[in-house]
């Protein structure tokens, strides 16, 4: 802990000093329980079951390993997109209402947030099964003949995977859009500017701080999941954090699952790296 | 909407985008409370007939029983050690002199950014070596980790909505750092800290990918336990259940909105919204 004017030699106690020795008791039990682990998992990963590269030219060579972490960059970017294309004309609504109209919207956003995920995928199960919501649906209204199989498989991922992630999407959106000055919208208009040009020119270039910082958390934490696409994915859409987990919990190969993890660890860090310096740009987001 | 973007969009069309989404969002939260009270034995839509039966069986089963008690035992001082770590490294990032401030913050709030699959990779070993493994503590420490971020936040956000000069002052009229804590500080974050103590519990409440591999039989979460149940079979037992947490989360949710008033709720939300989403889908 670096402390300023540590080099001055004379230690003069101060309330930022005293406070600034806090960080010792969080940052040792981070150290013990989170970087360490974290440390391990990567040492394993040349280590297990010998010392070497082996794990790697594993996952990275031919075989179905570097098709699942292709599989895992995909959905998360197709997860990423739509839930940008479904939340930003939402946002754009939210961030319009006032007083009792947005704290309601607001709910309505937050309530399915807060249900367990385990319990909403199981939700999208009984939606997607074969005498289930959908189903029933399509065959009352004549458009199927016999019930469809959706389980397992793409689209009740990609329905379940974006309903996790709109608010993520949605929250920064309408913390930019919330903040661009009204006027400007206005100005154009009186200058004579035409709707989209007002949208495409003013509204979106000012909104963009947002939609970076959502497009960064959404895909960041797209990349990790687990129960949506274990449970009603299957092998065809097989993610990256399903896989280390039978890896470890089932396969017993821990070389290669710490392998994989390690590989999922640079691409998430990277990611973080760059929500960061966005959100350095962006004060008004939090996680500064 | 005159003067702005929708003058074009007839409102009628707005309002029926926005009507489809939020029936999109709450969906698979409603569906299954009906699927709760279902008479028949399996999870087939529309439910027939209407019983309590699977209400009863759940609260006459021991399995259930247990694992509902240890998601309490195992949530509540996991949010108990993350409050208090929490605290800790919120005033001593927003309130203390250190030079590397930015990273400090970006390593507190990386767990909560992380998988969990890597740290439960990683946690595992750790775990047996202390010899921790599918007991208590092991995986309540698990949590606190993942708490921890979601408390430094709430807290932080706390601290920055007032002016360190109030605690200047009371330094300077000769309180000693305690006081000055307990009667200047704490009355400032107290509801941030509460937040953020619930943000923890509730992440606790919910996270699967620690328990798979930190608990045993004995210490099993809800969450596991319907874990296993949507693997193996289906019956509308696992509805009453999770209509009955899904209830429990509105209270929670109810209780954070009381605490957030003091923190900025939009502010706390985003956060609020991250610490969720590492409990990954």
């Amino acid at each position: 802990m670096a402390l300023p004017g540590e080099a001055a030699g004379r230690r003069v106690w101060t309330f930022q000093r005293g406070n600034a020795l806090l960080l010792l008791p969080p940052g040792l039990f981070l150290i013990v329980f989170f970087f360490w682990p974290l440390l391990r998992v990567v040492v394993r990963s040349f280590v297990e079951p010998q010392l070497g590269l082996e794990n790697y030219a594993t996952v990275f060579g031919a075989g179905p390993y570097l098709r699942v972490l292709w599989t895992t960059i995909e959905v998360a970017g197709l997860v990423t997109l739509l839930c940008l294309l479904l939340a930003y004309p939402l946002a754009y609504f939210v961030s319009r209402a006032h007083g009792r109209r947005l704290k309601l919207l607001m709910i309505f956003v937050l309530v399915p947030l807060w249900t367990s995920v385990v319990i909403r995928s199981f939700g999208w199960m009984i939606v997607f099964q074969r005498q289930g919501v959908l189903n029933e649906a399509l065959q009352s209204l004549g458009l199927t003949e016999a019930p469809v199989t959706f389980l397992p498989g793409p689209l009740a991922v990609y329905v379940g995977m974006v309903h996790i992630m709109l608010p993520f999407m949605i929250l920064p959106l309408v913390a930019s859009m919330r903040g661009i000055d009204r006027t400007l919208l206005r100005a154009a208009d009186v200058l004579g500017a035409p709707p989209y040009r007002r949208f495409l020119e003013v509204f979106l270039p000012l909104s963009l701080p947002g939609v970076s910082a959502g497009v960064a958390l959404v895909f960041m934490t797209s990349l990790g999941f687990f129960i949506t696409p274990a449970l009603l994915g299957g092998p065809r859409m097989l993610m990256a954090a399903v896989l280390i987990e039978e890896k470890a919990n089932v396969q017993l190969d821990w070389g290669l699952a710490c392998a994989l993890a390690t590989t999922l660890l640079l691409i998430t860090t990277a990611i973080y790296l760059l929500y960061l310096k966005l959100m350095r740009r962006d004060a008004s987001l939090p996680v500064r | 909407m005159s003067g702005t973007l929708g003058n074009r969009i007839p409102s009628y069309a707005l309002a029926a985008f926005v009507t489809l989404f939020f029936a999109y969002l709450l969906l698979p939260s409603l569906i299954i409370v009906p699927m709760s009270f279902s008479g028949q034995s399996f999870l087939s839509f529309p439910p027939s007939g209407f019983s309590l039966r699977w209400y009863q069986g759940l609260a006459a089963d021991i399995v259930w029983r247990s694992a509902a008690a240890n998601s309490f035992l195992i949530g509540i001082p996991a949010a108990f050690i993350a409050v208090v770590l929490g605290t800790l490294s919120a005033l001593a990032v927003e309130r203390g002199a250190l030079r590397w401030s930015m990273t400090a913050m970006a390593l507190i709030v990386a767990p909560m950014m992380l998988p969990h699959v890597i740290l439960a990779i990683g946690l595992y070993p750790v775990m047996l070596d202390l010899g921790l493994l599918r007991g208590y503590l092991g995986v309540i420490i698990g949590h606190a980790v993942v708490g921890l971020p979601l408390v430094f936040v709430s807290v932080s956000a706390a601290l920055r909505s007032y002016s360190p000069a109030l605690e200047l002052a009371a330094m300077t009229c000769g309180a000693s750092p305690l006081r000055c804590f307990l009667h200047v500080t704490f009355p400032m974050i107290r509801m941030g800290i509460a937040g953020g103590g619930i943000l923890a519990f509730a992440a606790s409440f919910d996270e699967l990918m620690l328990a798979l591999f930190l608990t045993g039989t004995g210490t099993r979460t809800l969450p596991r336990l319907i874990w296993e149940q949507l693997n193996d079979f289906l019956t509308p037992i696992v509805a009453a259940v999770a209509t009955l947490i899904f209830a429990f989360s509105l209270l929670l949710l109810a209780m954070l909105a009381v605490f957030g008033r003091a923190t900025r709720s939009m502010q706390a939300s985003l956060p609020l919204a991250s610490a969720e989403a590492s409990a990954h889908g």
